[in-house]
C-alpha cells in the first residue's frame, strides 16, 4: 500500500493543524516555489500556467503548505503577468485539494504599498480564500498585525505572524524574545499559531539562527517555529540544520531545479542533509523528485527573467537586501544606467542601516533602496566617480571611525552629512517621524532629522509619535471607492476586481482592460508564445479553453503599411486576418466628450442640423439655454435633438454640417454663464 | 388575359430585394437590381441578374428617385417593377409612373395607396365600415389646437402625435405631458416633411399597454378577398417592431374571427388588390380593438404568415399583378404553424444606437424549422445612410413554446456576427424573459424591462474568447515581445 503522505489539508482548524505538526517525528516542508522562489530569483515573473504543473505532486508530497500568493506576486501578476491571485487560488485548489495554501502578507499593508485602515483591511483580508496566514511587519511593530490576526483567527484560519530577523548588534535574542512576547500575547498564546522566524535577506549565521530558536523554545516550549531563510549568503543548509536541532519544525524549500542564488534552499538536498544528521524529514520524496523534474521542462523559458546579477554574495550580511529585492534592484539598476554604481549603492546600503534600525524588507526594503541609490546617483552626477568615492569615504568615516558622533567630524563634513537626506523619498521621512509605526530601536539620531528637513527639523521631531497606522487611519469609505471603479470600468465590479483595485488601483485598471482585450491569453498560452507570439509561418499552438481544444497557426504576417500589420492566422482552421496598429499607427482621433462642458453625441449618425429651426444655426459665442435643441442627428431615419445641458455659451463647436458623428463624440464645449 | 412577367426590377435594397429575388428565382423570372454608389457589392446586387446605377448613397438620390428606377426598368427591358417594403413601396406617384411607363406594377391600385397613406382618410374609411377607431383630432397645427381637445373630449395624456403620411415606426411620438407637446409637434411636422413630403399631422389618445395585432390579407382583381390570419407585433423598440409572431397569443378564436373578418370587409370596402395588412390596436384588458391603419405594401414579417400557411405571399403579388385569380379561397386557408421572427438590426442592443461598418464574420443560424431572410453576406459593409436590418431570423414550432426554442437555439448557439453589434443579446434575453414567454406584454415591454434584459445579456462566448486570444498572439508575432512583460 502507498503510504499517505497527507497529514494536514484545508478545512482543519488551526489547532487541530498546530497539534499535527507538533506530533510529527522530525520537521516538514513548506513549499515557497509558487512565491517566493519565483519572486526571489525570476522577479515573480513565474506564469501559473507552468506553475501549475507542479500541483499534482504537491497535491501528494505532505507539505505542511505552499506558498502560492501574496508579496509582491500580487502586484506583478496584475501589472505584468496579467492574472488575478483569485484566478490562480481557484485553479490551485481544484488541482491540489490537500494543500493549505499559504500568503505573505505586510500587515497594514496587506498585498498593496500603503497603510489600509482597519475597515479595509478586514473587507479584503475576510473575502481571500487562504488557509495560512503569514503575516509580518518591517518593525516588527506587533501592534500593526492586530486587524489582520482578528480576521484571520475569526474566521478559523491559521495565522502565523513572523518576527523579521537580521544579524546586527542590536538584534539580540532578548530583542527578539520581546516582540515575540507580544505575538503570543496578540494572538492569546501559543496554541493556534505558528510563529515564523523571516530571514528574508538570508543573513543568519547557523549558530545564531539555533541560538535564537532555542532561546524562544526555551521561554515557549509549545511554540512552533516556522524557519524562512533565503540562500543568498551560501550559508543557508548549515542555517536550516541548525534551527531544527534547536527546534523549528517547518522549513522553507523549493525544487532544486528551480533553486538560484536568492530564493529558498533545494528540497531534495535539505531533505537529504538534515536526515544525514539524524532528522527526520516528512516529505514523499517520490514525487518531490517528479516535480523537480517537472520544473525542467519549462524553467529554461525564464532565463530572461533571472537577475542581470547572478552568483550568491556573502555581502548580504552587510547591505542586507532581501531576497525578492535583489535582482529586482539589479535590473531597476540595469534600467536607470547605474549598474556600474551598484557595488557603490549596496556598501552605502551597510553603512545606512547601521544609522537607520529597521528590517530590509517591504516596504523597508524598498525605502533603503530608494533612498540610498538616490544619494549614491546624486554624488554620481555632481562629482563623477570621485564624488561616489568622497561619498563612501565620508560615510566610512562618520560610522566606522567616529561611531556617528557627528560633532567628531570636521565642520564642511558635517553640513555634508546635514544635506544627506534631504533629497530623500517621502517614505523615508514618513518612516522617522513615525508614521509607519514605532522604529524596532528607538528614532535615529536628531542629525538624520535635520539633514533631511532641513530648516523645519525641530518641528519635524515634535512631530513624532509611535502611534500605530492601524489607530490613526480613517476608515475608508468602500462603497464610494467601489462606485469610482464603477465609472472607471463602465460596469458592476466583481468583487475580485474590486479587491484588486483597492490594492493598486492604476495597475488594476490596466489589467482589468487587457483583459477585456484579450481574454484568457495569460492563462491558456504557453510561455513562449505567451511572450514572443507565433515566430514563423506554419508555427502554431494548441490549447485548451472552457473544455475544448483549440489551435492557432500563423499563416503570415504582412509588412507594415501606414501604421498596421496584417497578421493571418488560421483560428481552428477559419483564415482570420488581424489588423495590428504599431506605434506609427495614424490615429484618426475621435475626441470623446468628458466633462460636462463637453456635450456629445447621444447616438451615432448624421449631424444634419447645428441649432433649431426657431433660431436658426447656432455659433461660437451664442447664448444656450438649458434644455433647447442645439444640433440633431438623424440616424436610420429618426431624428435624434441634442439639447443644451445647462444655459451656457458655445465655445467651441467641434464638427461640421452633415458629419457622421460617433455615440459620445463631443459636438459642442459650452461655459457656463452666471445667472444674473 | 394574362400580362407578362419575365422581368422584375426590384426597387429596394438589403433585406427585402433579396427576399424579392428568392422568389423570383424560383419562378425563374429575371431580376433587376438598383443600387446607391456605396451599394456596389451588396448583396442585392450579386443576387440580381442585371443591376443599374441609380445614384448617390442619400436616400433622395438613389433609392427614391422615381423616374431613375422606372428609366432603368424601361431600359432593361423589364416587365414589371416591385417595391419591396420602405422606400416608393406607398408611394402613389411612383405606382403611378410604372403604370404609365406601361410597366406592370406589383402592389396594390395607386388611389389606394393615396387613400390608405392618409391616416385621415383612412381612419375616416374604417368608420365607414364600422371598425372602432382610436379617439383623436387631425389636421393639427398648433399646441393649442390639441390643448383644446383634450379639454373637451376629456383625453388625459399621454397622447400619440403623427405624421398623417407616417409609416414604419417613423414620424410619430408618445407625448407624456403638457411641457413636450409644443416640442413633440415641432419635431413630428419636421420629420413628416423630410420623409414624407406632407407635414399633416394627426393627434390621438395614447392606449396604454396596447398590443399591436395585424391582419394580413390578399386580394385580386376579381374581388377576392382572403385574409391570412394575423401576426402579433407587440415588441416594439421606438415604434418599430422588433419581434413579431403568428398567431397572435392574445387573441381567442372569436376575436380572431372578428378581427380578421373586419379587415377583410375594410379591403373589401376600398378596393384592395395585392397583399396588405390592417393593422389594428388591442386593448388587452378591456378586450378592445382599434383600427389602427392599412399598410399597402409587402411587409417585413410577411414571413412568419407564409410559414404557418405555407403560402408565398411574394409569388401570390407576383400572380395577382400578373392578373391571374387567387388560386384558393378562405375556407382552404388553414395555418397548423407558431412562427416568430426577430428583426436583427446592426445596433447597439444596450442604446440602439446604429452600428455602421463591415460585417467581418457572419454565421447564420442553421438547423430544424429555422428560416434566414438575409440582407448582407460576410464582409459587405453596412452604410450609415439606411436603415439596419442585417437579417430576419424566423423559427416555427408546432406551438409557441416550441417556436420560441427553436428561437432560442437560433440565436444563441448558431447566430454569430462580427465587426458590427447587433440587436441579437437584446433579443435572447426578450425570448427568454419570462413575461414573454408568459404572453404578457405591450409595446412598452422593453421600455419597461430594458435594464432587467440588458442585466440578461450574456457576457461570454466561446467563440469570442478565442478570438481574444488570437488576437493577442497576432499582436505579439507582429510586434514582438512587449515591454510590460
Amino acid at each position: 500500500m502507498v503510504k499517505d503522505y497527507i497529514f494536514v489539508k484545508p478545512g482543519l482548524p488551526p489547532r487541530e493543524i498546530v497539534d499535527r505538526v507538533r506530533s510529527l517525528k522530525g520537521v516538514c516542508l513548506t513549499s515557497t516555489s509558487m512565491r517566493d522562489a519565483g519572486q526571489s530569483d525570476y522577479k515573480n515573473r513565474l506564469r501559473i500556467y507552468d506553475l501549475k504543473t507542479l500541483a499534482p505532486h504537491y497535491n501528494k508530497m505532505g507539505l505542511f503548505s505552499a506558498e502560492c500568493h501574496g508579496g509582491a506576486r500580487w502586484h506583478v501578476g496584475v501589472m505584468n503577468r496579467r492574472e488575478s491571485p483569485f484566478e490562480e487560488i481557484d485553479l490551485l485548489r481544484s488541482l491540489m485539494p490537500n494543500v493549505l495554501l499559504q500568503t505573505l502578507i505586510r500587515e497594514t499593508n496587506l498585498w498593496g504599498y500603503r497603510p489600509y485602515p482597519p475597515n479595509v483591511i478586514k473587507y479584503v483580508v475576510s473575502r481571500v480564500d487562504i488557509d495560512v496566514w503569514r503575516c509580518f511587519s518591517f518593525l516588527n511593530d506587533v501592534r500593526n498585525m492586530r486587524a489582520v490576526a482578528e480576521v484571520v483567527m475569526n474566521r478559523g484560519r491559521l495565522f502565523e505572524p513572523v518576527i523579521c530577523f537580521t544579524q546586527a548588534d542590536w538584534a539580540t535574542n532578548s530583542y527578539y524574545l520581546g516582540v515575540v512576547k507580544e505575538i503570543v500575547k496578540l494572538c492569546g498564546g501559543t496554541g493556534e499559531i505558528i510563529l515564523c522566524i523571516k530571514d528574508m535577506a538570508g543573513v543568519g549565521s547557523p549558530r545564531r539562527i539555533g541560538s535564537l530558536v532555542d532561546a524562544i523554545k526555551q521561554r515557549y516550549p509549545d511554540l512552533l517555529i516556522q524557519y524562512h531563510r533565503h540562500t543568498t549568503d551560501g550559508l543557508a543548509m548549515p542555517a536550516l540544520l541548525a534551527a531544527a536541532q534547536a527546534g523549528a519544525k517547518i522549513l522553507d524549500v523549493q525544487e532544486d531545479s528551480l533553486a538560484r542564488f536568492y530564493g529558498q534552499p533545494p528540497i531534495l538536498s535539505v531533505q537529504a542533509y538534515l536526515e544525514e544528521s539524524g532528522i527526520p524529514v516528512h516529505l514523499n520524496r517520490q514525487e518531490a523528485e517528479a516535480a523537480v523534474q517537472k520544473v525542467r521542462s519549462w524553467i529554461k523559458l525564464y532565463e530572461w527573467a533571472e537577475s542581470p546579477f547572478r552568483g550568491f554574495d556573502y555581502h548580504v550580511v552587510y547591505h542586507r537586501m532581501p531576497g525578492g529585492a535583489f535582482p529586482s534592484s539589479f535590473e531597476q539598476a540595469e534600467k536607470g544606467d547605474f549598474l556600474h554604481l551598484m557595488p557603490a549603492v549596496l556598501a552605502l546600503m551597510s553603512l545606512y542601516n547601521k544609522i537607520i534600525k529597521y528590517f530590509d524588507v517591504t516596504p523597508g526594503s524598498q525605502i533603503t533602496w530608494v533612498t540610498c541609490s538616490g544619494i549614491v546617483n546624486k554624488y554620481m552626477k555632481e562629482g563623477g566617480e570621485a564624488g561616489v568615492n568622497h561619498l563612501l569615504n565620508l560615510m566610512t568615516k562618520f560610522v566606522e571611525e567616529k561611531a556617528q558622533n557627528i560633532d567628531l567630524m570636521e565642520p564642511e563634513e558635517q553640513e555634508e552629512l546635514y544635506t544627506l537626506f534631504k533629497n530623500a523619498p517621502s517614505d523615508f521621512k514618513n518612516l522617522i517621524l513615525g508614521k509607519y509605526g514605532a522604529l524596532p530601536m528607538g528614532w535615529p539620531a536628531d542629525w538624520v532629522y535635520r539633514s533631511a528637513f532641513g530648516d523645519e527639523w525641530k518641528c519635524k521631531m515634535l512631530e513624532r509619535n509611535n502611534i500605530s497606522p492601524l489607530e490613526l487611519l480613517q476608515d475608508e469609505n468602500l462603497e464610494k471607492q467601489k462606485q469610482d471603479l464603477t465609472v472607471a470600468l463602465n460596469k458592476e465590479p466583481s468583487e475580485d476586481e474590486f479587491i484588486l483595485y483597492l490594492m493598486h488601483p492604476k495597475n488594476t485598471l490596466e489589467y482589468i482592460q487587457f483583459r477585456e482585450s484579450y481574454g484568457e491569453a495569460p492563462l491558456v498560452l504557453p510561455t513562449d508564445v505567451w511572450r514572443e507570439g507565433l515566430r514563423k509561418p506554419g508555427c502554431k499552438v494548441d490549447f485548451e479553453l472552457w473544455g475544448k481544444p483549440c489551435c492557432i497557426e500563423l499563416v503570415s504576417v504582412g509588412d507594415e503599411h501606414e501604421g498596421f500589420i496584417y497578421v493571418v492566422m488560421r483560428v481552428n482552421n477559419k483564415t482570420r486576418v488581424f489588423a495590428v496598429s504599431t506605434p506609427r499607427a495614424k490615429k484618426r482621433e475621435i475626441r470623446m466628450a468628458k466633462d460636462p462642458f463637453e456635450v456629445g453625441a447621444p447616438i451615432n449618425g448624421n449631424l444634419w442640423r447645428i441649432g433649431n429651426p426657431r433660431r436658426g444655426s447656432l455659433k461660437v459665442g451664442d447664448i444656450v439655454h438649458h434644455g433647447e435643441e442645439i444640433a440633431n442627428i438623424e440616424a436610420m431615419k429618426m431624428e435624434n435633438a441634442v439639447v443644451a445641458p445647462f444655459d451656457g455659451q458655445i465655445e467651441e463647436i467641434c464638427v461640421k454640417l452633415n458629419d457622421i458623428v460617433r455615440e459620445g463624440q463631443i459636438l459642442f464645449i459650452l461655459r457656463k454663464i452666471a445667472h444674473k | 388575359m394574362e400580362r407578362k412577367l419575365s422581368k422584375v426590377l426590384v426597387a429596394n435594397r438589403g433585406v427585402p430585394a433579396v427576399r424579392i429575388m428568392h422568389t423570383c428565382r424560383d419562378r425563374k423570372i429575371k431580376t433587376v437590381a438598383v443600387y446607391s454608389t456605396p451599394d456596389r457589392l451588396a448583396h442585392h446586387v450579386a443576387m440580381a441578374d442585371t443591376a443599374v446605377h441609380i445614384g448617390d448613397a442619400p436616400p433622395g438620390d438613389s433609392y427614391l428617385k422615381i423616374d431613375k428606377i422606372v428609366d432603368a426598368a424601361l431600359q432593361n427591358n423589364s416587365d414589371a417593377i416591385h417595391p419591396g417594403w420602405g422606400f416608393l413601396a406607398e408611394n402613389d406617384l411612383f405606382a403611378r409612373k410604372v403604370m404609365d411607363a406601361g410597366l406592370v406594377w406589383i402592389g396594390p391600385p395607386p388611389g389606394v395607396i393615396r387613400a390608405m397613406g392618409d391616416k385621415i382618410e383612412s381612419k375616416k374609411m374604417a368608420v365607414k365600415s364600422k371598425i372602432p377607431v382610436i379617439p383623436g383630432i387631425s389636421n393639427v397645427t398648433t399646441a393649442a389646437e390639441i390643448r383644446q381637445w383634450m379639454e373637451s373630449d376629456g383625453v388625459d395624456f399621454p397622447i400619440m402625435i403623427k405624421a398623417s403620411a407616417s409609416g414604419g415606426g417613423k414620424g410619430m411620438l408618445k407625448v407624456e405631458n403638457e411641457a413636450q407637446v409644443a416640442a413633440a409637434l415641432a419635431q413630428v411636422r419636421s420629420e413628416a416633411v423630410k420623409f414624407f413630403g406632407d407635414d399633416t399631422v394627426l393627434v390621438e389618445k395614447y392606449i396604454e399597454r396596447g398590443r399591436h395585432i395585424e391582419v394580413q390579407v390578399v386580394a385580386d382583381e376579381y374581388a377576392n378577398v382572403v385574409h391570412l390570419f394575423e401576426r402579433e407585433c407587440t415588441i416594439q423598440r421606438r415604434n418599430q417592431k422588433i419581434i413579431e409572431e403568428a398567431p397572435s397569443p392574445s387573441l381567442d378564436d372569436e376575436l380572431r374571427r372578428e378581427l380578421c373578418s373586419a379587415a377583410v370587409h375594410l379591403m373589401r370596402e376600398i378596393g384592395y388588390v395585392s397583399a396588405g395588412t390592417v393593422e389594428f390596436l388591442f386593448d388587452s384588458r378591456a378586450r378592445q380593438y382599434y383600427f389602427l391603419e392599412v399598410n399597402t405594401r409587402l411587409q417585413v414579417e410577411h414571413g412568419i404568415t407564409e410559414l404557418i400557411t405555407g403560402l408565398d405571399i411574394v409569388g401570390i403579388m407576383i400572380d395577382v399583378a400578373m392578373g391571374r385569380p387567387l388560386p384558393f379561397k378562405q375556407s382552404e386557408i388553414r395555418p397548423n404553424r407558431w412562427s416568430l421572427e426577430v428583426r436583427l438590426n446592426a445596433e447597439d442592443p444596450r442604446t440602439f444606437s446604429p452600428s455602421f461598418g463591415t460585417i467581418t464574420r457572419l454565421y447564420s443560424p442553421q438547423g430544424p424549422a429555422v428560416r434566414i431572410s438575409p440582407g448582407y453576406y460576410e464582409g459587405a459593409d453596412i452604410p450609415p445612410y439606411y436603415d439596419s436590418l442585417i437579417m430576419l431570423i424566423m423559427a416555427t414550432g408546432a406551438d409557441r413554446e416550441d417556436a420560441i426554442r427553436v428561437m432560442d437555439r437560433a440565436i444563441s448557439k448558431n447566430l454569430r456576427i462580427e465587426g458590427v453589434k447587433t440587436l441579437a443579446p437584446l433579443l435572447l434575453s426578450i425570448i427568454r424573459h419570462p413575461k414573454f414567454i408568459a404572453g404578457e406584454f405591450s409595446t412598452r415591454f422593453i421600455e419597461e424591462h430594458l435594464d432587467e434584459l440588458v442585466s440578461m445579456f450574456i457576457e461570454k462566448d466561446s467563440e469570442d474568447e478565442i478570438l481574444k486570444v488570437a488576437r493577442y498572439v497576432a499582436e505579439i508575432s507582429a510586434l514582438g515581445t512587449p515591454k510590460w512583460i
